[in-house]
């Protein structure tokens, strides 16, 4: 059964999208991200015009984001202090991003740069994965980090209008989040993303939150800055494909229930090794797709 | 051809009124003559225009939500002695495409390039190969295969290699599905009197965009195009997907604050049947 797409304007096979869909659910599942940062590359593999895949993505991480926020909520991961003072990061990088993006796609560039991007922040983020776990796994425990004390944590610590986050018994300088936030608005917008596998390991590392109330107020971030572009992109480059979103959302949702299953059944580094194995193979085949002579020298400029 | 049908007809009622007079058999035969030669003057004037009768079905192609593709149907008669060839074609305004380039180790889009006097889609189905039905001069008159499209469409780069981008363009239109050429996909029948009946079935590529296509269908012989009747063809997104197609382009704020309320409300709805579920395990528990 094939279907239509109505911003796309291409017909995809149903099963394809659906099962596209399942496949990234099956791995947010089983390793605790959004799964963002998968989909949109997938997506462009299989035909979607980039631009419209970034943008119908963020649509699909709203629907991702609320469902999990919602469940973070009622178990008290969320902190809406923190979390409101990473929307406003989130949304005003969001916005930046999209204008980037206006004007990348008239000179152009667009595909090229979200591209790029991806094998650069995929790379960066699947190496640092890789060699953590294989570390940790040499060692034979989980060892965090520890940054106290550290020059990074004194020149936060330096930084003015500290505000304490009493939930997660830390204060830092309101301008950290935002900054952070907005960072990461800004490559959310580019790459269609959510941003929590940057976001959480940042709030982790650099913001000393622990884990599961990093991920709970990360996702009721997530979902305002998601909700912020995908109107964004909407209104400014029409590019939102609803019906390829809801697919995509109704299989990740499936998706997310088995791969959840079956990521108890695997050690925390043996699940983020094999994350990390998956990053990097995207990024490799980007990353060939970008050094290899095309066939063709033209490419359509789709998407409305 | 029912020009000669109703003539044959006169004839015969003519003859079976009888006619005995001389008179009434005068008038006849100067009616008859006048007849022959309205009919050859309109044959000698006319050989080209005369249709070669066709239709298609259906003759709006819609896409709805599961479109995956059309199956058309045409059918028709042409004069006796004819090769028959069938062109699907879409508008010619511009198409904008990036044109890849080299910088440094990686390939980058390095401008844009328009190409326009080239139809959006091109189906050419024939009885036999187009070079073997029409002469030189006609192809290139009708744009019957790819070589005398690139003659004609204008590119405007400023990339030097012009010669390149215009067979990438093709390569890319047959990739998509939207430049075919078929020979022998036309079926001719028996000889009939009122001429050679054709038909052809063929399939309308998915990736085909709404928009109105004409296919003409053109009557060969001896070289040269006899007859030609031309059709219009339309592809209309119809239901759901025109309804979001419209809305995305139109009322994009609308659409905006639409797209983030379903998926907040999908995602809001799947959490509330995961928390019944899971509490309805715990129960069972």
């Amino acid at each position: 059964m094939w279907i239509l797409l109505p911003v796309a304007v291409m017909s995809i096979p149903l099963p394809i999208l659906v099962g596209v869909g399942a496949l990234v659910g099956f791995l947010s599942g089983m390793f605790g991200v959004s799964g963002g940062f998968l989909l949109t590359p997938v997506l462009m593999m299989i035909g979607i015009p980039p631009t419209v895949a970034a943008a119908s993505d963020s649509c699909q991480i709203v629907a991702g984001s609320s469902s999990g926020a919602a469940a973070h909520c009622r178990l008290g991961n969320v902190d809406v202090k923190l979390g409101l003072v990473l929307l406003l990061g989130g949304l005003a990088g969001a916005g930046v991003g999209v204008r980037i993006i206006k004007i990348l796609r008239a000179m152009g560039s667009a595909d090229f740069v979200i591209t790029v991007t991806y094998v650069i922040v995929l790379g960066a983020i699947g190496s640092y994965m890789f060699f953590e776990s294989l570390q940790n796994l040499r060692r034979g425990a989980l060892v965090p980090k520890s940054h106290r004390g550290s020059a990074w944590q004194g020149l936060l610590s330096r930084l003015p209008f500290q505000i304490d986050f009493p939930r997660y018994q830390v204060r830092h300088s309101v301008f950290v989040p935002f900054v952070l936030c907005g960072i990461v608005g800004i490559l959310a917008a580019i790459m269609g993303v959510g941003g929590g596998f940057i976001m959480v390991p940042m709030m982790v590392y650099l913001l000393r939150m622990p884990m599961h109330k990093a991920v709970g107020t990360e996702l009721f971030q997530i979902l305002f800055t998601s909700a912020g572009v995908t109107f964004l992109q909407a209104t400014t480059n029409h590019t939102v494909d609803l019906m390829l979103a809801l697919l995509l959302a109704a299989g990740s949702t499936i998706g997310a229930q088995i791969g959840t299953r079956v990521g108890r059944l695997l050690r925390g580094d043996q699940l983020k090794i094999l994350l990390a194995s998956i990053v990097l193979a995207v990024m490799i085949k980007m990353a060939v797709g970008l050094l290899m002579t095309p066939t063709l020298q033209i490419t359509p400029a789709r998407g409305h | 051809m029912t020009y000669f049908m109703r003539l044959a007809r006169n004839s015969d009622i003519n003859n079976c009124h009888g006619g005995h007079s001389i008179l009434r058999t005068s008038i006849n035969v100067r009616v008859l003559a006048l007849q022959f030669l309205a009919l050859a003057l309109f044959a000698q004037a006319g050989a080209a225009v005369e249709p070669a009768k066709a239709v298609i079905t259906p003759s709006t192609v819609q896409l709805g939500t599961f479109y995956g593709g059309a199956k058309l149907h045409i059918a028709g008669i042409a004069g006796a002695g004819s090769q028959v060839i069938v062109v699907v074609r879409g508008s010619s305004g511009a198409e904008v495409f990036n044109k890849v380039g080299r910088v440094g180790p990686i390939w980058v889009n390095t401008g844009k390039v328009t190409i326009s006097a080239a139809p959006t889609l091109l189906l050419i189905f024939s009885s036999a190969p187009v070079s073997t039905c029409l002469n030189p001069a006609a192809i290139d008159q009708y744009q019957l295969d790819l070589a005398t499209l690139k003659k004609h469409m204008q590119i405007e780069t400023k990339a030097p290699d012009r010669d390149r981008v215009a067979n990438d363009f093709l390569v890319l239109k047959a990739h998509q599905g939207t430049y075919r050429v078929t020979s022998g996909s036309v079926q001719l029948g028996a000889p009939e009197q009122g001429g050679l009946p054709y038909t052809l079935d063929f399939e309308m590529p998915r990736s085909a965009t709404p928009g109105k296509y004409r296919v003409s269908v053109l009557g060969c012989r001896n070289g040269e195009v006899a007859d030609k009747s031309d059709l219009d063809l339309r592809v209309v997104e119809v239901g759901f997907p025109a309804l979001v197609a419209r809305l995305a382009r139109e009322r994009a704020s609308l659409y905006g604050i639409m797209c983030v309320v379903i998926a907040m409300v999908a995602g809001f709805g799947i959490d509330f049947i995961s928390s019944r579920l899971f509490k309805r395990k715990v129960a069972a528990h």
